[in-house]
């Protein structure tokens, strides 16, 4: 009887082992693939050859880019976006959040910052989509 | 307080998580919001080229019929607020006398006084409305609309007495609690701010008709570019009596209501 507990716990020591094992090396792997500079490399569910601005400059500026968005669409019409590299880009909400298509993409950051921006009074949240 | 904000941030999350898995694993459509796809009109517009307008033929139009209304309610997530005082509407059915308060009634039959007519915005060339907006919310488009930026509205309500046509409704209340069927295409308003038609620039762009004209089954709606002498519209205004409202106030509407 006591045998059979000991191999028992054993076996359940073993899988729990394996099964860190395999969530700290995927972890792990998925780490450094962030750290390396060749995004290109890596297949990933954003495209992010598709962004109309590099990332910093998107973190530090994404609020100025949508109001300057805003402005040209409703006071001059000026709906086509081209960024830096010729790609032609809709200004609108939904070409940022068709890409970045989590649904915590920004409040994560605002309520970490403690923002509280005015767009989902009217514009649907993406926390609000169906 | 603190730790309602964190109970509201954990179920948010978990929420997302749970979104996110059932989006990988293809249970759940990832996302819903408006398709992005580049407009038909790409290049900047030139303004004053275009003059947008709407004809009504008024004889076509069925009394107790309400299509056009729930059309353009529908498509703009106009809030349904069944109290008048708060109100919010962008087309609506009323009178003769209302439509037309300064034209005379002497010679207008029976039949023509208890006609239902369309109102909305009239899209006036030379509008009252944008010439009050202290912020600019209210303004004149590149194409005739007189179109609302509701970004900048501070809801001090002086367009809704300029307006000589009652085109503007005021959010009293939070409008997205009255919303009957609300679609995602289209943003909501928020409380505190004034709201009217826009002549569909949302559908304009896409290359639709607007909702209303679409939306008549009598096709009393005619829309289209006042400016362009082979449109639609300008053939019809050339061959028809019509009428504008109030066009002593000298506002130019943009509609025309053919008698």
């Amino acid at each position: 009887m006591e045998v059979m507990m000991k191999s028992r716990k054993l076996l359940w020591l073993v899988t729990f082992a394996a099964f860190s094992i395999v969530v700290a090396l995927y972890v792990f792997r998925n780490g450094e693939a962030e750290l390396s500079q060749k995004p290109l490399a890596r297949v990933s569910a954003i495209d992010s050859t598709k962004c109309i601005a590099p990332k910093e400059f998107m973190r530090a500026n994404h609020m100025q880019v949508l109001q300057g968005w805003e402005r040209s669409v409703v006071r001059e019409g000026d709906r086509v976006h081209i960024a830096s590299n010729g790609s032609r880009f809709q200004k609108s909400l939904g070409t940022c959040l068709g890409c970045h298509n989590n649904r915590l993409f920004c409040y994560n950051c605002h309520s970490y910052a403690n923002v509280k921006p005015k767009c989902w009074n009217c514009h649907l949240s993406p926390m609000e989509t169906p | 307080m603190m730790n309602e904000q964190r109970r509201e941030f954990i179920k948010k999350t978990t929420l997302g998580v749970f979104a996110g898995l059932g989006a990988a694993s293809g249970l759940v459509p990832a996302f819903s919001l408006e398709k992005t796809a580049l407009p038909v009109w790409d290049e900047k517009p030139v303004p004053g080229k275009i003059r947008w307008g709407m004809l009504i033929d008024t004889r076509k139009c069925k009394e107790d019929c309400q299509q056009c209304i729930a059309a353009c309610h529908h498509e703009h997530n106009v809030p349904a607020f069944k109290n008048r005082r708060e109100e919010i509407r962008w087309i609506w059915k009323n009178s003769y006398r209302n439509v037309f308060p300064t034209a005379d009634i002497a010679g207008v039959s029976k039949e023509i006084q208890n006609r239902t007519f369309i109102s909305l915005c009239n899209h006036c060339a030379d509008s009252p409305c944008t010439q009050i907006c202290p912020t600019g919310a209210t303004f004149k488009r590149w194409d005739g609309i007189v179109e609302i930026d509701y970004h900048r509205c501070i809801g001090c309500r002086f367009c809704m007495p300029a307006c000589p046509y009652g085109s503007l409704s005021f959010n009293w209340e939070d409008p997205r609690t009255e919303i009957v069927d609300p679609v995602t295409a289209y943003p909501t308003r928020q409380q505190g701010v004034v709201e009217k038609c826009n002549f569909c620039s949302n559908r304009l762009v896409k290359g639709l008709l607007p909702a209303c004209v679409e939306a008549c089954p009598e096709q009393a709606l005619v829309f289209g570019d006042l400016n362009d002498p082979r449109s639609d519209i300008r053939m019809l205004l050339e061959s028809n009596v019509t009428m504008q409202r109030k066009p002593e106030l000298g506002t130019k509407p943009s509609v025309f209501y053919i008698i």
